[in-house]
């Protein structure tokens, strides 16, 4: 009987999830960005033009079958035949061309202004590598999560470790791809603080759709209080059971794909994960963080996310995988 | 004319059909009766045997024939295949230092003895009957599922036999005991300094190299991991048909101390590799490093002797062994535990060439345990 699984509470959650495509935190219509501001005014002169070419035509039909006789005539004028079927549209797609050219442009016109630092974000399968500069100049390795100071305008390198990958975060901008060989600069402006969400918008293998991520927009100060927290090593295990979670890390081996600075571990494989307690979310954005997702991750992972590149590990003995788990969920 | 002609024909069944259904009734009597002898001391009759000698010939060529003999190296396969035949074989087939056992000689079909055997079969058809054995005669199917690669063994030892002398086989399977404990019980070791001569006949003695280079040699390996390779073994979640044999039977503290007794020992070298600088350059780097593209972490971050101790230890280690050993994880053959599936998952990253470099890297260090071993993990970027 374990294996039957309650039905309804998918009906809500569905709706939820209907729902959360028009507000709330991935969402292009609440726009909280530059970018998505001046794409989602875009949107609706584009579509109040659209909606006004379908009255004018609505109008001319209706004239056309019902209209007095020089209401008729007055319609199948030459003049009105070349005017309004050819200048007119070519007066209006050149200018929406021309507007639409000047809002995609608006990022890289931007980017004159954002300067450094910058940040960079690595499309990985399927996962997001994120490198922050501190003040003197030194990277930041992080993962999973973007995190923007409120206001500024802000450079983000991409660039892909593997196939075509796409950068997309609606509340702040639209989407620009990931390409092997290239990097692709956005520029993105925040004017929101609190919480979105973005993800992978090109289909890049099995697990394309768990490869999201979450934007955190934080006041200045605080932004960077936070970046000279996230450049700092990890704290030494301070508890008894933090000291056996960190012993069972380095015995098993973890510190071959996965780096905690401070410590042995400095592969690069997988994700850094030297402050990997504090972020959002786990295994971008497929799982909250919190220990349970990070010994179901350890020994499951296969399952949440297939085929992604890291092993099943589940050779643990009675306990080490809580405390392994709890020692991960400790390193804010 | 016709209604004759049907009639007949008609007859004709009915008598046949009646001469069946007797014939099925009397075989039922016999069976039944019990009077048929099922004795091993009551011999065939001539034209039984004859008639059970040809199935079994044309079943064999058959089935054999499409076997494909793999091209390897067949004088290192003939230590470790005469070792085999020698705990495994030679107690029902006899070898030539042994005659085969008075036991052996009243069962019913008599297990052959095998001298001439490669005269008699071909590679492909002696690797067919060593793998799948026989129906109705004694010889049992290899106990390691899949294990080709160890059945190719055997074949090896059986081709060389014809022409192997005693000398030549004793010198093979390293025949005699050293002490009298270890003949009464091969597996009791009272002298520290010797090592148990049932496992040290492949393994190697305390000086002495393994008898093949697809056998690891196990002199200052991890005890854990040891301990862990002797239970797979005995659980069959590891599979081999020379290993499970032996393990079958091992207790917990005999697995215990045979761990403990390799663990101790000095680690002991295998012959010098011939090097290819610019492939151990690659290994190395494979080993060190890993390959960040590929997923490949650094070897050594789980097996330089530093990480768990349920990790081998890969230095020194016979590279032909560990090719061997990675072409099992790639076949799927290793992943039923939960530390294969780990390994499982890496080893089908390498391609063949990585493969090859790693592994001559791995063997060309020595298995020391000393200070100058490299950091685990070390990033690639």
């Amino acid at each position: 009987m374990s294996h039957s699984r309650p039905t309804t509470p998918m009906v809500p959650s569905l709706l939820g999830l209907a729902l959360g495509g028009c507000e709330g935190v991935q969402s292009a219509l609440s726009a909280s960005g530059d970018e998505a501001h001046d794409i989602r005014l875009l949107l609706w002169i584009a579509g109040a033009v659209c909606a006004a070419t379908l009255v004018l035509v609505l109008v001319f039909g209706i004239l056309a079958f019902n209209g007095s006789a020089r209401v008729r005539a007055w319609i199948a004028r030459d003049q009105l035949i070349v005017s309004g079927g050819l200048v007119l549209p070519v007066v209006v797609l050149s200018g929406l061309l021309a507007y639409a050219l000047l809002v995609l442009q608006a990022g890289a016109a931007r980017s004159a202004f954002a300067g450094e630092p910058s940040v960079t974000i690595i499309g990985k399968r399927w996962w997001w590598k994120v490198i922050y500069r501190d003040s003197e100049g030194r990277e930041v390795v992080s993962a999973n999560e973007l995190r923007l100071p409120l206001g500024q305008p802000i450079s983000l390198r991409l660039i892909t470790d593997d196939v075509i990958h796409s950068f997309w975060a609606p509340k702040l901008a639209g989407k620009l791809d990931m390409i092997p060989g290239r990097t692709n600069v956005l520029t993105v402006q925040s004017n929101e603080v609190g919480v979105s969400r973005g993800q992978c918008a090109e289909y890049c293998g099995g697990a394309h759709a768990l490869m999201a991520f979450y934007v955190v927009t934080l006041p200045e100060e605080e932004y960077q209080a936070w970046l000279a927290r996230e450049a700092s090593k990890a704290l030494p295990p301070a508890t008894e059971a933090e000291k056996r979670g960190h012993a069972v890390f380095v015995e098993s081996g973890c510190g071959a794909c996965h780096t905690i600075r401070g410590t042995e571990a400095r592969g690069t494989i997988g994700p850094d994960l030297t402050h990997v307690g504090s972020r959002m979310s786990l295994a971008a954005a497929t799982l909250p963080n919190d220990a349970n997702s990070f010994a179901r991750w350890i020994t499951d992972n296969q399952h949440i996310k297939p085929e992604n590149l890291m092993p099943p590990f589940r050779h643990f003995k009675a306990g080490e995988l809580d405390t392994l788990a709890n020692y991960l969920d400790s390193l804010k | 004319m016709i209604g004759v002609f049907v009639r007949r024909w008609k007859l004709i069944g009915l008598v046949a059909l009646g001469t069946v259904a007797l014939l099925i009734f009397l075989a039922a009597i016999f069976m039944a009766s019990g009077v048929y002898n099922v004795a091993a001391s009551e011999r065939h009759f001539l034209v039984t045997n004859k008639l059970l000698a040809f199935t079994l010939q044309r079943s064999i060529e058959t089935h054999s024939m499409f076997v494909e003999v793999p091209k390897q190296n067949e004088e290192d396969l003939v230590p470790l295949g005469a070792n085999h035949f020698s705990s495994a074989c030679a107690l029902c087939h006899g070898s030539p230092t042994e005659r085969r056992n008075a036991v052996v000689l009243r069962m019913l079909p008599t297990p052959p003895p095998l001298k001439e055997a490669a005269t008699k079969w071909t590679p492909a058809q002696l690797f067919w009957i060593v793998k799948h054995g026989l129906k109705y005669t004694g010889m049992p199917a290899w106990p390691g599922a899949q294990r080709d690669d160890e059945v190719w063994a055997v074949v090896a030892f059986l081709r060389r036999l014809p022409d192997m002398d005693r000398a030549e086989y004793r010198r093979l399977v390293r025949a005699e005991p050293r002490t009298e404990s270890e003949e009464r019980s091969p597996l009791v070791f009272e002298q520290k300094e010797e090592l148990p001569h049932f496992c040290s006949r492949c393994h190697g003695t305390a000086s002495t190299l393994p008898a093949s280079r697809r056998v690891p040699a196990l002199h200052g390996q991890s005890a854990g991991y040891l301990k862990r390779a002797l239970e797979e073994y005995r659980n069959g979640t590891r599979s081999s048909g020379f290993m499970e044999p032996v393990a079958t039977n091992l207790t917990a503290a005999q697995i215990d101390s045979l761990s403990n007794e390799y663990a101790e020992r000095d680690p002991i070298h295998t012959a010098p590799v011939p090097k290819d600088s610019r492939s151990l350059k690659r290994g190395r780097a494979i080993a060190e490093i890993g390959i960040r593209e590929s997923g490949i972490p650094p070897c050594l971050a789980c097996h330089s002797g530093r990480a768990s101790k349920q990790f081998p230890i890969l230095r020194g280690l016979s590279a032909d062994y560990m090719m061997g050993q990675l072409s099992l994880w790639r076949r799927g053959l290793r992943d039923e535990t939960a530390y294969g599936a780990i390994m499982a998952v890496i080893a089908n990253r390498l391609n063949q060439q990585q493969i090859r470099d790693v592994t001559a890297y791995l063997e060309s260090l020595q298995n020391k345990h000393s200070a100058d071993r490299p950091s685990a993990g070390r990033g690639g970027e």
